[in-house]
C-alpha cells in the first residue's frame, strides 16, 4: 500500500478528467525511460493534439469539451492498452511514451491512434468527427530526453499547420495536404451535414443558362447544390473550402458536369457546360489526370467543357498552377476567367491567358444601369476581352435595363435570373425545348 | 491488378464509345432514399429488388457465399436484406449493378468474375485480420470497384491491352507509373473518379486511387486512412491467395507490394501460411 505522501504525489500528478499523468510527470518519466533506451530498444514519443478543440469548447461549453477529452482519452488508452504511459500535456494535447525494438512501431501506433480518434462521436446532440494532429519523435543517441519531447511537439505543430488529421514524423519532410480548419458551432454542424450529404449522395448540380446577345443558348454553368440538407451554396461552399472537402466535391462535379455535357450532345444540343474549379482543386498535382479521367469516363468532346477559374489563379506563378494551366489547355477543354474585375487583375498576365471567356463579376452588374463609372469599367472590360479574343459574359443580371446597358457596352452574353435561375437537369432540358 | 489478364490482352470487342461513364443506377438512389428514413421499408425495397430477377438472384447468392460466413441459407431478396442489413446490402447491390452497367462481352465477364472472386475473398479476409477495423462489406466493395477503370481505358485506347500487359510484367515500376508513361491518366484515377460519382465511401475512393502505390502502404504520414490502406492490403492478399490457389500468377504486384501488405496486416511468413491453409477450402467451396 502506498504511503500517504506517495498517494498525494500520485493524485496531484494525475489529471482528474482523463486519469492520465500530467505534463510535469511526463518530463520526469521521459528522463527515466531514456536510461532504459538502447540503440536497439529506442524510446519514442507520440504527441497528439485534437484539431478544432477550441470550437467544441465554444459551442458545447467547457463541460462538453471535458466530455470530449474524456472520450478521446479512453480511445487513446484502449488503443495502446491500459498499462501504457499516457500524459495530458495541455487542454487537448496528450503524449504517449514507449520503448520499441521495431522502428516502425511508432508510426503504426500513431496510425492506430488517429484511426481511433476519427470515429464519429456524439456530444450534446451534435455528431462530431474528431480529428487530430500527431507528431512522432524517437530519442536520438546522446539526445537530451526533453529535446525529444520538444521535437514531437514541433512535429505535431507541423501536422496541424498542414491542416490537421495527419501524422508527421520529426525530421521528415512534411507532405502538404488538406486545408486548415477553423470554424464555430454552426460551421461544425454544417460540416457534419455536408459529410452526411456526401456519404448519402445528397449533392446535385443545377444548371444556369448563359444567353448570347442574339438570344441563342451559349452554354450552361453547373452550380453545386446540397438538396438533401437544404444547405445553400453560401453556407456549404466556404465550409467545403475550409475543410478541403471542396477538392472531393470539385472532382465529383467535374465528372457530373462532363456527363451532362455528353447527355446534351446525345440530345442534339451543342451547348457547352461550364464547371467551376476551386483554387485548391486546381493546385493539386494530379488535377490533369483527374480531368483526363473525367473526360474519358464521360466520353465527351473536350470542347463541350469549359473550366471556370477565378482570375487570381492566373496570377499564381507557382510551378504547379502553371503546369496545370498548360496541361488543361492541352486536353482541349476551354478555360474561362471567372469573377473578373474584383481580384488582383493584372493586365500583363491577362495578355498571356488564352481563355475563351471572361466573366464580369456581378459586383459591376448590380450597379447598372445608373452607375456611369461602373458602366465605364464594364465597357473597358468588354472591349479588352473582345480584343483578346474572348467572349465577355456578365453574371448576376436581374433586369432588362441591365441587359440593355451591358449589350450596349459590348458584352456578348448574359447570365442571371432575368433569363433563368439555376435548375436541375430535367428542368433545364424542358426549358431549352420550350424556348425552341 | 486482377488475375486472368491474359483474357484482356486481346482487344475487347466492347464499345463503351457509345456511352459515357455508367451513371449511378436508380436502384441505388431508391435504397439510399429509403435508408434516410427513420423506418426504412424493407418490404418495399425487397419488392423492387425482386422485380429484377437477376439482381435478386445475385444478392441471394452473395448472402449465401461462404466468404460472408452467414450460417444457414437465404431464399428471398427480403431475407437477404434482413441478414445483410441495408448498409451492407446497398454496397453489395452497388457492386452487382456496376458490373451490369458496363457492356457485356466474354472477356469482360472473365474480368468481372476475377474481380468478384477477389472482392468476396477480401470480405472473408477482413473478418480474420486481427489488427484491422476494416469491415467485410467495405473490403468487398473495394475489391469490386478497385480495377473498374480498366474496362474504360480498354474502350478508349486501342493500345491499352499492350500497356496492361507491360504493367503486369513490370517487377520494378509501379503499375500506374507504367500506365502514366503512355497515357494521360491511369486506371486507378479513373476508378477513383467513377467511385466518386457513385458516392462510395471516402475510404474506398482513396484506396482505389492509391492501390498500386507502395508508399501509401508503407507510410502513415500520407493520407489516406489506415482503413483505406487495409483495404488495399487485404485485396492484394486476396489476389495473391487466389493466384496461389489457381497456380496462375500473371502479375508482379505481390512482388512489389506483398511485403508492405503483410507488414500492414501484421502477418509474418508463418501467419501467411496459416491463412493459405485456412482459405483453401473456402476458395474450393466457392468454385
Amino acid at each position: 500500500m502506498p504511503s500517504i505522501h506517495h498517494q498525494n504525489i500520485q493524485e496531484s500528478s494525475t489529471d482528474p478528467i482523463t486519469g492520465f499523468l500530467n505534463r510535469a510527470a511526463c518530463f520526469n518519466k521521459i528522463s527515466q525511460l531514456a536510461k532504459q533506451a538502447t540503440p536497439v530498444r529506442r524510446l519514442f514519443a507520440v504527441w497528439v493534439a485534437l484539431d478544432r478543440f477550441k470550437l467544441v469548447n465554444e459551442s458545447c461549453g467547457h463541460q462538453g469539451g471535458d466530455m470530449l477529452i474524456f472520450q478521446i482519452a479512453s480511445r487513446l488508452q484502449d488503443s495502446t492498452g491500459t498499462d501504457t504511459l499516457w500524459f495530458r500535456m495541455a487542454g487537448d494535447e496528450f503524449v504517449h511514451l514507449s520503448l520499441a525494438e521495431d522502428p516502425d512501431q511508432a508510426e503504426q501506433l500513431a496510425d492506430t491512434l488517429l484511426n481511433a480518434i476519427q470515429a464519429p462521436l456524439s456530444l450534446n446532440n451534435l455528431m462530431l468527427r474528431p480529428s487530430a494532429s500527431l507528431g512522432i519523435a524517437t530519442l536520438g543517441t546522446n539526445e537530451f530526453p526533453h529535446a525529444c519531447l520538444e521535437r514531437a511537439d514541433h512535429a505535431m505543430k507541423s501536422a496541424k499547420r498542414a491542416g490537421g488529421s495527419r501524422i508527421v514524423v520529426s525530421g521528415r519532410e512534411l507532405i502538404p495536404g488538406r486545408l486548415g480548419i477553423r470554424m464555430a458551432h454552426d460551421e461544425l454542424e454544417t460540416e457534419n451535414k455536408l459529410h452526411i450529404a456526401i456519404e448519402q449522395g445528397g449533392l446535385n448540380l443545377h444548371y444556369q443558362p448563359i444567353i448570347a446577345s442574339d438570344g441563342s443558348l451559349l452554354s450552361v454553368e453547373a452550380l453545386m447544390r446540397c438538396t438533401s440538407h437544404q444547405l445553400s451554396p453560401a453556407e456549404f461552399i466556404p465550409i467545403a473550402e475550409k475543410t478541403g472537402l471542396i477538392i472531393r466535391l470539385g472532382e465529383w462535379s467535374l465528372l457530373e458536369g462532363a456527363n451532362f455535357a455528353r447527355r446534351l450532345e446525345t440530345a442534339g444540343l451543342r451547348t457547352s457546360v461550364s464547371i467551376n474549379i476551386s483554387r485548391a482543386q486546381f493546385s493539386m498535382p494530379h488535377f490533369p489526370q483527374t480531368l483526363h479521367a473525367a473526360l474519358l469516363c464521360a466520353n465527351v468532346d473536350p470542347q463541350r467543357i469549359e473550366l471556370e477559374l477565378t482570375e487570381s489563379l492566373f496570377m499564381d506563378n507557382s510551378c504547379i498552377v502553371q503546369i496545370n494551366l498548360r496541361a488543361t489547355k492541352d486536353t482541349g477543354v476551354k478555360i474561362s476567367i471567372d469573377d473578373f474585375g474584383t481580384g488582383f487583375s493584372c493586365l500583363a498576365t491577362l495578355k498571356d491567358i488564352h481563355a475563351s471567356k471572361l466573366k464580369i463579376d456581378r459586383a459591376f452588374v448590380v450597379a447598372l444601369p445608373h452607375d456611369k463609372r461602373a458602366l465605364s469599367v464594364v465597357s473597358a472590360i468588354a472591349r479588352l476581352g473582345k480584343d483578346l479574343g474572348m467572349l465577355v459574359v456578365a453574371e448576376g443580371v436581374e433586369n432588362q435595363a441591365q441587359i440593355d446597358a451591358l449589350l450596349e457596352a459590348g458584352v456578348h452574353a448574359i447570365q442571371g435570373y432575368i433569363h433563368a435561375r439555376p435548375m436541375p437537369e430535367d428542368a433545364l432540358l424542358k426549358w431549352v425545348w420550350n424556348r425552341k | 491488378m486482377t488475375p486472368h489478364h491474359s483474357a484482356l490482352e486481346t482487344q475487347l470487342e466492347i464499345s463503351l464509345n457509345k456511352i459515357g461513364i455508367p451513371p449511378r443506377p436508380a436502384i441505388l438512389e431508391t435504397i439510399s432514399a429509403e435508408m434516410k428514413k427513420d423506418e426504412p421499408d424493407i418490404n418495399h425495397l425487397s419488392s423492387i429488388i425482386s422485380a429484377d430477377v437477376a439482381l435478386a438472384a445475385s444478392l441471394i447468392n452473395i448472402t449465401n457465399s461462404p466468404y460472408f460466413g452467414f450460417r444457414g441459407r437465404v431464399h428471398t431478396a427480403r431475407e437477404a436484406l434482413m441478414i445483410l442489413g441495408l448498409n451492407v446490402a446497398s454496397k453489395a447491390i452497388a457492386g452487382l449493378v456496376m458490373r451490369r452497367a458496363f457492356p457485356s462481352s466474354p472477356h469482360l465477364e472473365r474480368f468481372w468474375d476475377a474481380s468478384s472472386r477477389i472482392a468476396k475473398l477480401s470480405g472473408w479476409l477482413a473478418q480474420r485480420i486481427r489488427n484491422s477495423t476494416l469491415r467485410a462489406d467495405d473490403a468487398y466493395t473495394f475489391g469490386l470497384f478497385r480495377d473498374c477503370g480498366i474496362p474504360i481505358l480498354i474502350s478508349r485506347f486501342p493500345s491499352y491491352p499492350s500497356i496492361l500487359n507491360e504493367a503486369n510484367h513490370d517487377a520494378v515500376h509501379s503499375f500506374t507509373d507504367v500506365e502514366d508513361l503512355s497515357l494521360p491518366t491511369n486506371h486507378a484515377v479513373i476508378g477513383y473518379v467513377l467511385a466518386q460519382s457513385w458516392w462510395l465511401s471516402e475510404e474506398t475512393i482513396f484506396a482505389i486511387r492509391r492501390h498500386h502505390d507502395v508508399d501509401t502502404l508503407k507510410s502513415s504520414s500520407i493520407p489516406p486512412s489506415l482503413n483505406s490502406r487495409h483495404m488495399i492490403a487485404v485485396a492484394q492478399l486476396a489476389e495473391y491467395l487466389l493466384q496461389q490457389h489457381s497456380g496462375l500468377s500473371q502479375t508482379q504486384e505481390w512482388v512489389k507490394l506483398g511485403s508492405a501488405c503483410l507488414q500492414l496486416l501484421n502477418l509474418n511468413e508463418a501467419g501467411l501460411e496459416r491463412v493459405m491453409t485456412e482459405v483453401a477450402p473456402v476458395i474450393a467451396a466457392e468454385n
